[in-house]
């Protein structure tokens, strides 16, 4: 493995925990699958489709989101949002985010 | 959009039933977003092309269809990958002990050629390894989605841990296989915990037998090829006017369901001493009864088989007459199996003496 392929695997890595994080976030407002993936890109958190989609299903599975169809522009959208569960688990996520973080610039 | 249909089409026949038109209504607004997205960046609607393009970058309907999935999305997860390595590697270790004494024995025994013996072994070995890594693999697959964990995973102890450092089975010793390959050499602190490593302790040992059985059954039973069968063994030995080979097939034949049930028994008693943890009563229990059954079973080769009538002798007169005219003249097939048979015998009653004193003693 080259160094590129290594470096990129390793970011890879490193980014996936965080984009869990990153779409419970996003979804404090209401959002449907597209908006969101653009609105993740955005601030520079690409996520592939084949990725994002199943984890949106699988975070309602968890009960950690809510979702309901609607129409808009002219066709039906499923629209996700936090559920209460969600934010709680949010807000202790945020906070070993910000635990890890820091403890990681002490290092760095 | 015929090609997004198409595609639709494709992901929904991975998909299982329940929650697949919803996945598919959402993965088609998805489809229909980007689609729409690229169109205003180029202001004209797209060709085939284009759309096929937007398809791939999200993803092949497979990919996709999988990421949806409930159950893991391997065959061996990296947990359990470990164990299956070890289980292929001491599996393939025992096939090919078996398959080395298989070919040494056509060729003492059967008059195979040695050309033609290696030939067979290596395609048998071949056929065999692949038979041991499916199956592996069929187990790995079958764990990985079980609910819960299963104990050897988590529950293990670490005086059990002898098996995975102990010679035939130990990383070192492949290494070591490969330093005498013309690879690179151990390093000395290796060497160092070779030399110090611990004995097996009872319980590895018993997964060792019972592993050992387990094939030994599977190749007997003739659901392992391994280039030659049981009855193979005698090949086409001729002496005077005896068909050893004959003999040998008839005995195997004659033997079959015996010998499956003793297999099976003795993988299962193994079994239950490796989840017991060995207990010195259970063990010597099994040995009295495998032993007994081993003396069954010469006794019956001595008496009733078709090797009977050749080794067979009622005084222990004729018995020593006929091993001095063996040390004399140098031949007698037929006296030298007596001989294995009779030595066999004694060595089991000494065995099963042995055993009928841990049982009572206790240690």
């Amino acid at each position: 493995m080259g160094e590129t392929d290594l470096y990129e695997a390793l970011r890879l890595e490193l980014r996936r925990g965080s984009l869990v994080l990153a779409v419970l976030a996003r979804l404090k407002t209401e959002q449907y699958g597209y908006s969101l993936r653009v609105a993740l890109g955005e601030h520079g958190l690409e996520m592939e489709e084949s990725t994002l989609y199943p984890l949106l299903r699988r975070l309602e599975s968890q009960g950690l989101l809510t979702s309901e169809w609607r129409e808009e522009e002219r066709r039906k959208k499923r629209f996700y949002r936090l559920s209460p569960e969600g934010a709680a688990m949010l807000g202790r996520l945020e906070a070993e985010w910000r635990r890890l973080s820091a403890s990681l610039d002490r290092i760095l | 959009m015929d090609l997004i249909e198409r595609y639709l089409k494709a992901v929904g026949a991975q998909l299982p039933a329940a929650g697949r038109a919803d996945i598919l209504a959402e993965l088609r607004d998805l489809l229909m977003s980007r689609v729409e997205e690229r169109e205003a960046e180029l202001g004209r609607p797209l060709t085939e092309a284009e759309v096929e393009a937007v398809l791939r970058e999200v993803g092949h309907p497979l990919t996709v269809a999988a990421r949806y999935g409930a159950g893991p999305q391997h065959v061996v997860g990296p947990e359990l990958y470990p164990w299956w390595l070890f289980g292929v590697k001491t599996a393939l270790t025992v096939l090919v002990l078996i398959t080395a004494v298989g070919a040494v024995a056509r060729i003492l025994f059967g008059g195979a050629e040695v050309g033609q013996a290696i030939g067979q072994a290596f395609a048998g070995l071949f056929e065999s390894g692949l038979t041991v890594v499916g199956l592996a693999t069929l187990a790995g697959f079958i764990i990985e989605r079980q609910k819960d964990k299963p104990a050897f995973l988590t529950e293990w102890r670490a005086k059990d841990l002898g098996m995975f450092e102990v010679g035939v089975f130990s990383r070192r010793w492949w290494d070591s296989l490969h330093e005498k390959s013309g690879g690179g050499s151990l390093a000395e602190t290796d060497k160092v915990l070779d030399a110090s490593l611990p004995k097996m302790s009872p319980t590895a040992g018993a997964l060792g037998s019972a592993t050992g059985w387990g094939i030994f059954l599977l190749w007997w039973s003739g659901l392992l090829g391994l280039g030659f069968r049981p009855e193979d063994l005698g090949g086409e030995l001729v002496r005077g006017e005896v068909d050893y080979g004959l003999l040998f097939a008839d005995t195997v034949a004659l033997l079959y369901w015996p010998v499956v049930v003793f297999a099976a028994a003795q993988g299962v008693f193994h079994l239950l001493r490796a989840v017991t943890g060995s207990p010195v009563r259970l063990t010597a229990f099994g040995d009295v009864v495998f032993r007994g059954a081993s003396l069954t079973l010469l006794g019956w080769i001595w008496l009733y088989s078709p090797f009977a009538s050749l080794i067979r002798v009622d005084t222990i007169g004729a018995f020593i007459d006929r091993t001095e005219t063996l040390i004399r003249t140098g031949a007698g097939l037929d006296t030298i199996l007596m001989l294995i048979v009779a030595g066999a015998f004694v060595g089991e009653v000494f065995a099963l003496i042995g055993a009928l004193k841990k049982l009572l003693v206790g240690k």
